[in-house]
């Protein structure tokens, strides 16, 4: 078989514009990463931070106030009604739950998929995970309508006779978030120790010490050490991936699993999926753009990685608009004047105005970013950010109030208004999450040190005499 | 091509003859029995077009994510995907003898209620047509994928990059929309009455898993005659393996998002799909998909050593791609034979035809071409380290803490 060889084998240099681009600017080296990232978490917290903590603690207020007065007065403050008896709860929920895919997707999926480019923005988008999981948390219970009773979704056997209804998906969606909860958590948390380590290895007072030292668990830093962090990050990022595909997955059983036209199409699981990991890359970009600025990250979160996340963007919003297109196909091909009514009513009926917005926001913006131009614009694709933003949440809206509304009797038909409780409560879990991104940011290393020193070294990273930087999250 | 030649002459003429041999005994299945020839025909053609389209996409993914570690294998999927005008040609018989296979066809005047509100959609011209413009549309993005990536053997040039990706772009858009409308025309509507939304990314799921067993076995067979050994090493079968557990899970997690939502829901329009396929000797065969389809290869990949171990990987690409037949026998043949499922010597023999055929073109391919793209930009990018699979994530660099 030798004959059967082929020519000697030449592999030729790359063309230097199909060169792969440095993942840190300027030559960025490891001392200037540490310093410049644990600036932000130890210096004096600057205006700009207390002037978007403020509001958002303010409206995180505000969102205890609405629920208080929900739990002591009835889901009666809501705008519900007989005929649409889920409508912003259960949007707020898959909205704030399909933001957290995102940092899973990063952290997890793309760890996998060997991209380094993940190391600058996986430790945000992480905690965005957790944080948006805590908001979309509170709905569920909230919406019970008897809150106190919602220890009754726990399989706790025989306690008062009570045992869970394990055919109906609202308790699997407490297992699948719960689980996916405590699992993001250790992967941010596991993560974070070796930049925890740093920050302990940093501080200057006592309280610092003692609490960065606590968190750091007695990380050394020895060859040991990282063995067992890559295993396990190894590991975390295995069990994350079937996680992240499963939640959002259950969630869209808690609709698909029905009979009602709108709801039960099979394409649910996987367009469920991709919208969440679209909805989340959406809010991360949301978030890093103007931060990126404002902490000067420019050298580390680079115009590179927003053009990536842009292409990610682009891909998911592309399956969702797929999914559109086959509800829509399936429907005609059903010939089901049922399914035909829920996609006619959807499209041409009292929502309409919310159809096409959705459509526009999701599925037909994003195709923006084909253009190399738009995506290596910061204002374009923070816009474009808000825009998918708000055409997911109205997307759940749709597919929640739009299949309600109009149901097999046309005397029960009826149109869904929100109260001021309704907007109040889903402003209000904004600015929790936003509340607790910011301190967030303000407490713990926002950036991945131990891993972009790795893509550092990659750039061309200057070793030694990096000046550090000054402090603070002005930089 | 300098001294494969002579192989590739052997393997074509090999090829050739089997598939005159079988398409001369599928013929007097033809002629004895117009209808089931047309199944047997059909699943044979879905077999080896899923495995042409799954090419098609993987080719067109490279590009758009800008890999590195797939050029070596990338010429081998550009010639399968480049099979798509021959799969043009051997798709004649199946427009010949589709009313006897599409019941809606033969009643395409008087139909009943369920195809009347679908007329629009199904109706004869409009089938042809769709037929006529996927195929023109995958031999196109085919022929232009492998063009400018031969291009670039000669010149080297960054534009055939660039123009490869331009073309991706585009092309994936019509590959989702193509794929899904032809699972439909050509399986999905055996059963009009039946629909599922989900049934084109099903469809596309099982596609891409059995290609990327054909894949790993091309791989290794061209490694070990010669072609690839230069270029295929560890970290190329590593990669395919992992992209193989990926999409173990992915189809599995499809096909249950499915039957789990008809199951559920059990309202009879739709389940009389899965009952069908619950009942007879079908019964067993949903049970090997559940079993050989997902359990066993997902167990037996999970182990990262286990994507390096041939003994392993080879016997078990070869059971993908019977569990893809198998799968694909699944959706279209309980029509035929509602009792259970058996194989003919007339499914035999167009498998054999129809492989025979396609088989003779490749190995034309391969004799005319690099085996591999020999210029390409990211090719010393795949070579670089490339007898050491990545175990984990290199970019967690402990020397740096």
């Amino acid at each position: 078989m030798a004959a059967l060889r082929s020519q000697p084998l030449v592999a030729p240099d790359p063309p230097a514009e199909l060169a792969r681009p440095p993942l840190i600017l300027n030559r960025r080296g490891t001392a200037w990463i540490s310093g410049k990232v644990s600036g932000i978490a130890e210096g004096r917290a600057p205006r700009w931070w207390w002037a978007a903590f403020l509001p958002s603690a303010g409206l995180t207020a505000l969102c205890f106030a609405m629920i208080a007065y929900l739990v002591s007065t009835g889901i009666g403050v809501w705008g519900l009604d007989c005929t649409v008896g889920w409508a912003w709860d259960i949007t707020n929920f898959v909205f704030w739950i399909g933001i957290g895919h995102a940092g899973t997707l990063i952290s997890a999926i793309l760890f996998l998929l060997r991209q380094p480019w993940r190391t600058s923005i996986s430790r945000a988008a992480e905690a965005m995970t957790l944080f948006a999981v805590i908001c979309a948390a509170i709905f569920p219970v909230i919406h019970l309508g008897r809150p106190w009773d919602c220890w009754w979704l726990f399989p706790i056997p025989n306690a008062n006779a009570i045992w869970p209804q394990f055919r109906s998906p609202l308790t699997w969606d407490v297992f699948a978030i719960s689980t996916y909860f405590v699992v993001s958590l250790m992967f941010w948390y596991v993560g974070m120790i070796p930049d925890l380590a740093t920050l302990r290895d940093r501080a200057r007072t006592r309280a610092r010490k003692l609490v960065y030292g606590l968190l750091a668990m007695g990380w050394t830093g020895s060859i040991r050490h990282w063995r067992h962090y890559e295993k396990a990050c190894l590991l975390l990022a295995g069990l994350s991936t079937p996680l992240v595909l499963s939640v959002h997955s259950i969630v869209s059983f808690d609709f698909a699993a029905s009979l009602l036209p709108g709801w039960h199409t099979t394409i649910f699981p996987p367009y469920f999926v991709a919208g969440a990991i679209f909805s989340g890359m959406a809010m991360v970009l949301t978030l890093l753009i103007p931060i990126r600025t404002l902490c000067g990250l420019e050298d580390v979160i680079t115009v590179l990685h927003i053009d990536r996340m842009g292409k990610v963007l682009l891909a998911a919003g592309s399956m969702v608009g797929y999914a559109y297109a086959i509800e829509w196909f399936t429907a005609r091909y059903s010939g089901s004047p049922h399914e035909i009514f829920a996609w006619e009513n959807r499209a041409f009926g009292p929502y309409a105005w919310a159809y096409w917005t959705m459509l526009a926001c999701n599925a037909i913006s994003p195709q923006l970013l084909w253009l190399r131009r738009v995506r290596r614009s910061m204002a374009a694709v923070f816009l474009l950010s808000i825009a998918v933003n708000v055409g997911m949440w109205l997307e759940r809206f749709v597919i929640i109030v739009t299949s309600l509304h109009r149901d097999f009797l046309p005397s029960s038909w009826s149109y869904f208004r929100p109260t001021l409780v309704d907007i109040g409560t889903l402003a209000g879990s904004l600015g929790l999450f936003l509340t607790l991104f910011l301190l967030f940011i303000r407490f713990l290393p926002m950036i991945a040190m131990a891993e972009i020193k790795g893509a550092a070294a990659r750039s061309g990273a200057r070793a030694h005499g990096d000046p550090d930087p000054p402090g603070g999250l002005s930089g | 091509m300098p001294d494969t030649g002579s192989f590739w002459i052997r393997a074509r003429q090999v090829c050739a003859a089997v598939g005159i041999a079988a398409g001369a005994a599928a013929g007097i299945g033809w002629a004895r029995d117009p209808g089931e020839f047309g199944f047997s025909y059909l699943l044979a053609f879905m077999f080896f077009l899923s495995l042409g389209l799954g090419a098609l996409f993987l080719v067109m993914l490279h590009h758009l994510v800008d890999a590195g570690w797939s050029v070596p294998i990338r010429r081998v999927l550009e010639h399968l995907a480049m099979l798509a005008p021959a799969l043009a040609l051997l798709f004649v018989p199946i427009a010949i003898v589709a009313p006897q296979v599409y019941p809606w066809l033969a009643m395409a005047d008087h139909p009943d209620a369920a195809l009347e509100s679908k007329r629009w959609f199904l109706n004869p011209a409009f089938f042809y047509a769709r037929a006529l413009a996927y195929f023109a549309i995958w031999s196109v993005l085919a022929w232009r994928l492998r063009a400018w990536s031969l291009r670039q053997d000669r010149s080297g040039a960054a534009e055939c990059t660039r123009r490869m990706r331009r073309w991706s772009a585009a092309g994936m858009f019509l590959f989702a929309i193509t794929v899904t409308l032809a699972a439909i025309d050509w399986m999905q509507s055996l059963q009009h009455h039946w629909s599922s939304t989900i049934y084109g990314v099903l469809f596309f799921a099982g596609s891409v898993w059995a290609t990327l067993a054909w894949i790993f076995l091309a791989a290794a067979i061209l490694r070990l005659i010669g072609p690839l050994r230069e270029v295929v090493h560890a970290r190329q079968f590593h990669d395919i393996g992992v992209l193989l557990l990926a999409f173990t899970l992915f189809y599995a997690y499809i096909h249950f998002s499915q039957y789990f939502l008809i199951w559920t829901a059990h309202i009879p329009e739709e389940t009389f799909w899965y009952a069908q396929r619950g009942a007879g000797g079908w019964r067993g065969i949903g049970l090997w998909i559940v079993f050989g389809h997902f359990l066993a290869p997902f167990l037996l990949l999970l182990r990262i050593d286990a994507k390096q171990s041939m003994a392993l990987m080879l016997p078990l690409c070869g059971w993908a791609l019977l569990m893809h037949y198998l799968e694909l026998a699944y959706h279209i043949m309980p029509v035929l034979r509602p009792d259970g499922f058996r194989i003919t010597g007339l499914d035999m023999a167009c498998l054999l035809a129809i492989d025979g055929a396609l088989g003779a073109i490749f190995a034309l391919f391969m004799s005319r071409h690099p085996a591999y793209p020999i210029r390409d930009p990211r090719l010393q990018e795949a070579l670089a380290g490339a007898g050491t699979p990545p175990v984990s994530a290199p970019e967690t660099a402990a020397e740096d803490a």
